[in-house]
């Protein structure tokens, strides 16, 4: 004991211990969050310290709000955290995989077997698994018109893991059409291009999907109207603000007079920048009854957005041109002067998102305008319908009826947070499954077919290419597969062996099927549309027996410091 | 208007951010009460700067800061991270879930419990409709000061002050314990990784958004750990974003943080840690003030006050009051065309005062900050240069005796008493200080004087830390008044202040050792530090060019060609 003559306090775990604690804590993870799987599993609601409550299904959510403290729990949890960041889902799967792979392991080694002979065995089966998958997935080809029916049936078994059916299956269509509107012949799927907002407003039934955009924002000026049809849409990244001039400058004036003559200065340029903005208005909306809605990435001042209202010298000339026919006009229309008004103004937004900047351009056309030089009526966009929703102290602004969106919003909406954010889960997910459908090309057989499927191919196939002990090793492995089912099972109620046996009777006589969770008998998942990600399945049987592997070949663990035993 | 939004980053930050909400709580609450000092009805100090106006969905109005706080998850105590006025009494019965129609389970951590004087806010709040006095208060204000003298753990546990749904901010999922996150690379992913980053900065364009004229930025930041890298990353992003709104930044270390490292690679990573953050900051902010001596309990500040190094509720309240000091003049009423204000002077905004401090005369964006708390009376047995020499640093590692002709500084005295005890007016305020600097041994090359009539408001849960010398009103008294050791905050109501920020060589050493500790260890060929730095994701190239930048800074300070840097 070398380290003890180093360090007197360092705490060392020998061989076994340090083992043992290895594999409990990977159990005690995978018992944490195995209820959370399939679409009979648990929801959990966290209870903090403060009394505020979280409710998550999202494997996912609930590692990062458990506070870990254990190392070897905050590795297997930073690899779950991995797979949801790279393939957007199967954390939970992972957590739980990792922990029957430990728990397959401690029964060898309990038995005697070195861990070096079981990893072994790990790595001959991952392979030959990732070489079954290929052989096992379904190919969707996608081409121009990706297939709905595909798409939607495993955005929906995403969906339903998180929500109530009938919600998934109203949420699927969303999800799919969000996904298939930004999505380029080409391109990568930029999921960013898919606006999540939430109001807290009626129900999770009224989630819809914009085609267009919705902005958390509205405008800033009493006058400026609420709704506006057939509107021009300026996106610009233009400092409408009176602004100091720069470092340095303006600083040493002599006196007051000097110093009013450059603010004045100052604003005026700003009068200027905003009286460009004017001239483009009037240029394309004269002639018509089309509006205008500038949304602006810098901030824009009370005196620059009064400007913008009553957008400059067009009400003058206009006001004096139907002075005289003014009489006409009181026959025939009383509210004329309202719409008169409306005709004139600008509606305008500031400090819009970035992100949203881009977004914009996606869906309303046009191009992002950074300096007032480049004004061109080529620079605009175009929207059906613009229109401002208030609820409390929180404003919407509503960009809807655009000419071929590339991006579009969904809109969440539910009567508290806790809805809300089950569904912003749950569409995360849900557009995850769908981008990933579209890039694989291919989908896996849900309800635990594959699992079944490819356990069976390790035992019959592959244990008898693999020569001696390591054997063993892919005989945990395969039977470490089984926990996908087996939890669905247990999770559903169902005798867990019962519905195994069924299962793999059904696979010996060469039927795919998967679990039926209602019933506990074999189903084919083609039939009633349960589909698993490709990527997803092939990260968690890459990444599981990596980290399994790693934890059992550790036989000493030395911590110079606090107590390491302390519970979690 | 003229917006200031505060953004706190940091355990030390926010206990410092929790004190200056409190004084402003107390000088809101001052102002409208009508049994108050007459002094505090006017105080020509425009709140809205800070505080934004808003109401809930259920139409009631609110009255909050203008914040964005970030910290760990689980540091805010017995409050909920949505703030107390926006919640809408979230129901715990799992009856309540409508998204999922599966089972429920229930993880209740521990609640923390509401200290006494948290109670007592809550219970003042839920009487308040009825407004009975029946019988004596069931809070004692001894017991309320007692218990916090001793039991504050959390920053929330006296702060009386209701949050916006969007001010506070949990950083979850970081998988370290507290102690562990004490450096600048461990923080650095922090920001980028899991969406941290673009939810904290929606919620600071949430705030920025409702500004008609954002004036500028108040950044507070605990630079002792991880939240630097967390902080860097933000400050970018703002300058990115909001590239003409001047940021100051006060970068905070709790005196409990500065404890001797244990062994040689732990000092270099402090060391290290130092250099990369503030070189890191200066090149992302307009001004940055460095504040936290290791030990202010042995400073000049233990004439007046009885500070306990270890006790972050107790030292942060200097700084705070310190702070709140400094910004008066950005809130300050400007001045009407003609009439001096007889409450207020020196108004000016937070462009002018930063270029000020940090452009005038030469190029030096470090300032530090100096402050007398209470104030030494401006006449009487004092002679008046005294008044000058009673301000003592904040800022560790100066040259304290370092004369500087170039000098610039901006003074800030409210609620200045005579020696008798009367309250000065402005104008004699304005005069006895220009007085006292001309008589000053060493005179700046600029300064500037602002000056209200209003003291600070000492709130109940201020720290019991005032020598018992100091009377009720803040006036130093020539024999103490009590025999108990310190006074509370029952004992003395309100203090004169009076607060510096001083740009000038005196800084120098605290530069001179960053840029030293990076040259040394890891610049130079074969220092032992380049490893480190790698790991945080530092190339050589960058670390010189943040060597380059810190030895432009130091020379724009010290003119005299440098013969050796390294000289720690």
């Amino acid at each position: 004991m070398s380290l003890r003559v180093l360090n007197p306090n360092a705490e060392v775990l020998n061989k076994s211990a340090a083992l043992h604690m290895n594999i409990n804590a990977a159990k005690g993870l995978h018992d944490v969050l195995k209820t959370n799987l399939g679409p009979k599993g648990t929801i959990k609601m966290l209870v903090g310290g403060a009394g505020d409550i979280k409710l998550t299904k999202d494997g996912n959510t609930l590692l990062k709000e458990m506070q870990i403290q254990n190392p070897t729990a905050i590795m297997i949890a930073r690899t779950a955290v991995a797979q949801d960041d790279t393939s957007g889902d199967g954390t939970t799967s992972t957590v739980i995989f990792i922990g029957e792979l430990m728990r397959q392991a401690e029964r060898y080694i309990d038995e005697g077997m070195h861990p070096r002979v079981l990893v072994d065995g790990f790595e001959i089966a991952k392979r030959a698994t990732l070489q079954f998958i290929e052989t096992f997935k379904t190919q969707v080809v996608m081409g121009d018109e990706p297939d709905h029916e595909f798409l939607k049936m495993v955005a929906r078994t995403a969906l339903r893991t998180k929500l109530y059916e009938a919600l998934a299956d109203q949420l699927t269509e969303i999800v799919v059409n969000a996904v298939l509107c930004i999505r380029k012949p080409e391109e990568p799927i930029d999921l960013f291009m898919v606006e999540i907002m939430h109001m807290r407003h009626k129900f999770d039934v009224d989630t819809r999907l914009v085609e267009g955009l919705v902005l958390d924002h509205g405008s800033r000026h009493p006058d400026m109207k609420r709704r506006a049809e057939n509107c021009y849409i300026l996106t610009c990244n233009v400092s409408l603000e009176y602004e100091k001039s720069e470092i340095n400058a303006g600083f040493f004036y002599s006196n007051a007079e000097q110093r009013e003559a450059m603010v004045a200065a100052e604003r005026r340029q700003v009068d200027e920048r905003v009286k460009r903005i004017i001239e483009l208005k009037n240029k394309v909306c004269a002639g018509n009854e089309n509006n205008f809605v500038v949304i602006n990435q810098k901030g824009i001042d009370p005196p620059s957005l009064d400007l913008l209202a009553r957008a400059g010298p067009l009400v003058v000339v206009i006001v004096i041109m139907l002075v005289a026919i003014v009489y006409l006009i009181l026959i025939l229309e009383v509210d004329i002067s309202n719409n008169l008004n409306q005709y004139l103004e600008i509606i305008a937004l500031r400090r819009a998102k970035r992100r949203n900047m881009e977004r914009l351009i996606l869906a309303c056309g046009g191009e992002a305008v950074n300096s007032v030089d480049d004004l061109t009526p080529d620079c605009l966009g175009w929207a059906g319908l613009v229109h401002e929703h208030v609820l409390g102290e929180e404003k919407y602004t509503f960009v809807e009826n655009v000419k071929n969106p590339f991006s579009c919003t969904i809109l969440i909406k539910g009567p508290n947070d806790h809805t809300i954010a089950q569904i912003k889960d749950a569409v995360r997910d849900g557009l995850r499954s769908v981008k990933n459908t579209i890039e694989d090309e291919a989908l896996i057989l849900g309800a635990g077919a594959f699992e079944i499927a490819a356990r069976r191919h390790l035992v019959s196939e592959v244990k008898k290419t693999v020569q001696g002990r390591a054997q063993l090793g892919v005989e945990a492995f395969a039977d470490a597969l089984l926990v996908i089912p087996k939890t669905l099972a247990e999770n559903s109620g169902l005798d867990t062996q019962d519905a195994i046996i069924a299962l793999t009777g059904e696979h010996d006589n060469g039927n795919v099927v998967g679990l039926n969770l209602q019933t506990g008998e074999p189903i084919d998942p083609h039939m009633v549309g349960i589909y698993d990600n490709y990527t997803v399945k092939r990260q968690i049987i890459n990444s599981g027996p990596v980290i399994a592997s790693q934890l059992l070949l550790v036989d000493e663990v030395i911590r110079a410091g606090r107590n390491m035993r302390k519970p979690s | 208007m003229k917006e200031i939004v505060t953004i706190q980053v940091g355990g030390f930050a926010n206990f410092i951010g929790s004190h200056f909400w409190n004084f402003q709580d107390d000088l809101l609450g001052l102002a409208e009460d009508s049994q108050a000092d007459p002094v505090y009805r006017n105080q020509s100090l425009n709140m809205d700067v800070l505080y934004r106006a808003g109401e809930t969905q259920q139409g009631a109005s609110t009255y909050t800061p203008r914040l964005v706080s970030i910290d760990f998850q689980g540091s805010l105590g017995s409050l909920s991270s949505r703030g107390s006025l926006y919640n809408s009494a979230p129901s715990s019965d799992p009856l309540h879930i409508s998204t999922w129609s599966g089972n429920v389970s229930r993880q209740v951590s521990e609640p923390h419990k509401k200290n006494l004087f948290l109670q007592s806010l809550y219970e003042e709040e839920l009487e308040k409709p009825t407004s009975s006095v029946d019988g004596p208060h069931k809070f004692k204000d001894e017991d309320l000061v007692e218990c916090l003298q001793s039991g504050v753990q959390f920053w929330t546990d006296f702060s009386k002050v209701h949050f916006h749904l969007q001010s506070l901010y949990e950083v979850s999922g970081l998988y370290v314990d507290p102690e562990d996150f004490n450096n600048y690379g461990i923080g650095k992913s922090v920001f980028s990784g899991g969406l941290h980053g673009e939810e904290i900065t929606e919620r600071l364009r949430f705030f920025v958004e409702e500004c008609d004229c954002i004036q500028g930025i108040q950044f507070i930041v605990d630079d002792s750990g991880g939240f630097t890298g967390v902080a860097s990353d933000f400050l970018e992003n703002i300058a990115d974003e909001y590239s003409n709104t001047p940021v100051l930044l006060y970068s905070a270390r709790s005196p409990g943080s500065c404890t001797r490292p244990i062994n040689r690679n732990d000092s270099i990573l402090r060391s290290l840690h130092d250099a990369i953050s503030f070189s890191k900051f200066s090149s992302y902010c307009n001004l940055i003030v460095p504040i936290g001596s290791p030990s202010i309990s042995k400073s000049k500040a233990t004439t007046t006050l009885n500070i306990n190094d270890e006790n972050l509720f107790h030292c942060s309240g200097v700084y705070a009051a310190a702070l709140h000091s400094t910004t008066l003049p950005l809130r300050m009423e400007p001045p009407g065309p003609a009439v001096e204000s007889q409450y207020v002077t020196g108004a000016l905004d937070f462009n002018r005062f930063v270029t000020m401090l940090a452009c005038q005369g030469r190029q030096n964006i470090v300032a530090t900050l100096d402050v007398a708390m209470p104030a030494p009376p401006l006449t009487g047995n004092l002679d008046q240069h005294s008044f000058l020499e009673r301000l003592y640093s904040l800022t560790p590692e100066l040259n304290e005796d370092a004369e500087d002709s170039q000098a610039v500084e901006s003074m800030t005295v409210h609620g200045a008493l005579h020696a008798g005890g009367n309250r000065a007016s402005i104008l004699e305020v304005k005069d006895s200080i220009s007085s006292a600097y001309k008589s000053a041994t060493t005179r700046p090359l600029f300064s500037h004087l602002s000056a209200a009539l209003c003291p600070l408001p000492i709130p109940l849960p201020f720290p019991s830390m005032f020598r018992n010398h100091v009377s009720q009103s803040g006036l130093l008294l020539d024999k103490p008044i009590s025999r108990s050791q310190s006074r509370s905050s029952l004992d003395v109501h309100s203090i004169p202040m009076a607060a510096r920020l001083r740009s000038s060589n005196a800084v120098l050493p605290y530069i001179e050792k960053r840029l030293g500790n990076l040259r040394k260890l890891g610049i130079q060929r074969g220092s032992p530090g380049t490893g480190l730095l790698r790991s945080w994701g530092l190339e050589k190239e960058e670390v010189e060019d943040m060597g380059e930048v810190l030895s432009k800074m130091v020379q724009a300070l010290n003119p005299r060609p440098e013969e050796s840097s390294d000289s720690d």
